[in-house]
């Protein structure tokens, strides 16, 4: 099983999709319906808002405890001054997102203030694949504010974390504590 | 009150007793310098430290305290303690004949000053060839604000290139003959063998060009016979630093070596640079890096198993490495890679003209990418044949890394178009066998490599985390050409030595551009003491700040100083060797407010 959502994670940013919504996101597992990591949530499940601030390189607060099977609106602030992501999967996709962002970065999309979204064309235009949206992850310019909505599974070692190059291996991470 | 001060970061066992004043924003400190017995493994001799050890200890300070610091010189002979990286007032620099006077046998010299910034830092002797023999200590500044990484525990990493012989029997040797130390020197069993290769003729002509150039191909590193050590530990000494499996360790590594740059790595482990000379970087993960002597590097390693890793550090001409170890219990060993095999110069190091090229054997380029010539003079080439070099690039997709995309699906990617790939830039591409290094002469043969693949650190890759300072124009340049004569190892700047040069005269407010341009063989750490060199390494705006800037042979660096410490400073090569054969510069800053001088230091008997 974890390998096929290593492989979705992967499917997702090859698909030819560029995202018109302002905030620009990476594919994960959402693909999936039921899956070990949760799934996408509807607003009217909804139980709670946790506010998550992102700064330069951390996660306020460091980690997250929710229930089995809640489902949660995550408002998501970018207070820094570099681009952060939010992303919920296992440390296994994590793993397997961090070369496909550090593509984005080689190829100008992702640079370390901006997304670059002409950048982002010219890559979808010459290879193919470019920035795509899912529901289990935000990626935030500075200053701005994204949301998630995501139904959590049960027993799960789940994680949130930013997978811009450097910052998961410097500690922008934090556990997803699940509880009856 | 009485505050333990001393971070005993498995590095020294010695406690260094701080009296603070009761107030959280001063703390007193005080080193004796002393006499020191040093046993490496490999020989003992009788060096100089401090509080009775070398590496001294650890000096843990805080943003925005005041510091006073006693210190008690118990040699026969004057010292002085220079912090390296420090911003202070320039009497509290310690460099004799610029800072201060020195200080005397069986003087107590108070320091005072405030810290101003946060990081890794170290601190040593400026006097003579004193550090070389063992006068030196670390230092860590925690931050006012929260770090921009995150760590379990933290270890300094301070590495030396200890030497048989005293500092100054060393440089004695080297000005009778300056290659006295180089024991990779060419043989006439190498000349044998390469005139069978060559040629007789082409051999000999190759011989004649060194020869012109007082050096050698081998003059990586001209004092040779070292010993290098981690935290005062040779390899079979085996410093251990430890760890829960999981964690994640910072590793504070600190270059205090006379004259050995060193090439780091530990296999099994990426490692996260967060830091470049104190101040934070955006953080990059690499497989090895190149650490110049006098930089300091930060990194945060995740060590999961539970099994001894290797701290190893080789030397870059490749004659002597030193193996830690972190384990995540004591007793435990790393096994000690092999070294590999030594660098050759090259004529680019040679700071060939690139106009001379007509005369290069066209034939052998047809591998050549050209996309590495970024230093080459395009113009020169006109005459060169480019009709056969189409597919030139398509090689060096082979090398490709396509490792890194594990995690894709590759059944996926059925229905993608190929065709378009063709217009990708993969020059870019991280993994990508020999990657140019804009910091290492085109053709270099120092341009380093990551051992067991993957990304090696270059200055380019450098980013600030958050300026310090807002980019602007620089308001002049200044060049500084880096020059010696080997043979009789004088070392000097625009060819003119320390003693018989005229003092760099900056004026306080300016922003000051330093062209330097490298005509030696040797790489040269430039250290400016009491402003940052912000280096141009092409990222604008996020161009780092570092105290120490390395110059490879054959290249031109370039760093801008926002002039903002009025006094006079320190600027020098930071080989002790070369410092000491005249590559040094006074600085002196005019204007700017008095206020900023120093509070008063004080000198007892």
């Amino acid at each position: 099983m974890k390998k096929r959502y290593a492989l979705y994670a992967a499917a997702a940013v090859i698909a030819l999709s560029l995202s018109s919504v302002p905030d620009l996101v990476f594919a994960d597992a959402g693909h999936s319906k039921a899956s070990k990591t949760g799934s996408p949530g509807k607003a009217s499940d909804v139980s709670r808002t946790i506010n998550v601030t992102m700064s330069d390189n951390f996660y306020e607060p460091e980690s997250i405890a929710v229930k089995e099977g809640e489902t949660v609106r995550f408002v998501v602030k970018n207070a820094g001054e570099f681009v952060h992501e939010f992303n919920i999967a296992t440390a296994e996709m994590h793993k397997a997102h961090a070369p496909e962002m550090m593509m984005m970065v080689e190829h100008g999309v992702l640079e370390a203030d901006r997304i670059n979204r002409e950048a982002a064309k010219k890559m979808q235009a010459s290879m193919g694949h470019g920035l795509h949206d899912a529901p289990n992850s935000v990626l935030l310019e500075p200053g701005k504010t994204g949301e998630v909505i995501w139904t959590f599974p049960k027993k799960t070692e789940l994680e949130f974390a930013c997978n811009v190059p450097g910052h998961y291996e410097s500690g922008m991470v934090g556990k997803i504590k699940l509880s009856h | 009150m009485l505050r333990l001060s001393l971070l005993n970061a498995g590095v020294v066992g010695l406690s260094l007793l701080v009296l603070s004043s009761g107030s959280a924003g001063a703390a007193e400190y005080s080193l004796s310098v002393d006499r020191v017995k040093i046993d490496t493994g490999d020989f003992t001799r009788t060096g100089i430290g401090y509080n009775g050890k070398t590496p001294g200890p650890v000096l843990r300070f805080k943003e925005g305290e005041d510091v006073t610091i006693n210190v008690t010189n118990n040699l026969d002979e004057s010292t002085s303690i220079h912090w390296h990286g420090l911003i202070l007032p320039y009497q509290q620099d310690g460099v004799p004949g610029i800072s201060y006077d020195g200080i005397d046998p069986g003087e107590t010299f108070t320091y005072r000053f405030p810290i101003v910034q946060s990081g890794t830092y170290w601190f040593h002797s400026h006097t003579g060839f004193q550090e070389p023999d063992g006068a030196y200590g670390s230092i860590i500044i925690e931050p006012k604000k929260r770090e921009p990484f995150r760590y379990d525990r933290e270890y300094v990493v301070q590495l030396t290139d200890a030497h048989p012989h005293s500092g100054s029997r060393i440089m004695r040797n080297l000005k009778r003959s300056a290659d006295y130390y180089n024991r990779k020197q060419e043989t006439i069993l190498d000349f044998i063998a390469e005139a069978k290769e060559k040629g007789l003729g082409a051999t000999i002509d190759d011989r004649m060009m060194w020869g012109d150039m007082r050096m050698m191909p081998r003059d990586i590193e001209d004092v040779q016979g070292f010993t290098p050590l981690i935290n005062g530990k040779s390899s079979s000494q085996n410093w251990t630093g430890i760890f829960k499996p999981g964690e994640r360790v910072r590793l504070r590594f600190i270059n205090s070596s006379a004259m050995t740059y060193f090439d780091i790595r530990i296999p099994g482990l990426k490692m996260t640079v967060v830091q470049a000379d104190g101040n934070n970087v955006q953080p990059i993960t690499v497989d090895e890096f190149r650490i110049g002597v006098a930089e300091t590097y930060d990194v945060i390693v995740k060590a999961d198993e539970d099994k001894a890793y290797a701290v190893f550090a080789e030397s870059m001409g490749r004659t002597a490495s030193v193996r830690a170890t972190l384990a995540p219990t004591e007793g435990m060993v790393a096994e000690e890679p092999d070294l590999r095999e030594v660098p050759r110069l090259t004529m680019a190091d040679m700071g060939m003209d690139h106009g001379n090229m007509a005369g290069m054997d066209h034939g052998k380029m047809s591998g050549m990418d050209h996309g590495n010539m970024a230093g080459a003079d395009q113009s020169k080439m006109a005459g060169m044949d480019h009709s056969n070099m189409a597919g030139a690039d398509q090689s060096k997709m082979a090398g490709m890394d396509h490792s890194k995309m594990a995690g894709m699906d590759q059944s996926k990617m059925a229905g993608m178009d190929h065709s378009k790939m063709a217009g990708m830039d993969h020059s870019n591409m991280a993994g990508e066998a020999k990657k140019d290094d804009a910091f290492y002469a085109s053709g270099s043969g120092l341009v380093p490599s990551a051992a067991d693949g993957g990304k090696f650190l270059s200055y380019s890759d450098l980013k600030a985390q958050k300026p310090l300072y807002e980019d602007r124009e620089a308001t002049r340049e200044i060049e500084l050409r880096l020059t010696g004569n080997m043979e009789r190892y004088i070392w000097s700047i625009n060819g003119v030595k320390y003693e018989d040069a005229d003092p760099i005269v900056l004026q306080y407010g300016e922003r000051v551009r330093f062209k330097f341009v490298n005509e030696t063989m040797m790489t040269h750490p430039m250290h400016l003491h009491g402003m940052w060199s912000i280096l141009d390494n092409g990222n604008g705006k996020w161009d780092p700040i570092k105290h120490t800037v390395s110059v490879a042979p054959g290249t031109t660096v370039y760093t801008e100083t926002e002039v903002d410490a009025p006094g006079q400073w320190a600027f020098h090569c930071h080989l002790s060797y070369h410092a000491g054969g005249g590559m040094f510069r006074k600085v002196i800053v005019e204007g700017g407010p008095k206020s900023t001088s120093a509070k008063p230091s004080s000198v007892e008997g």
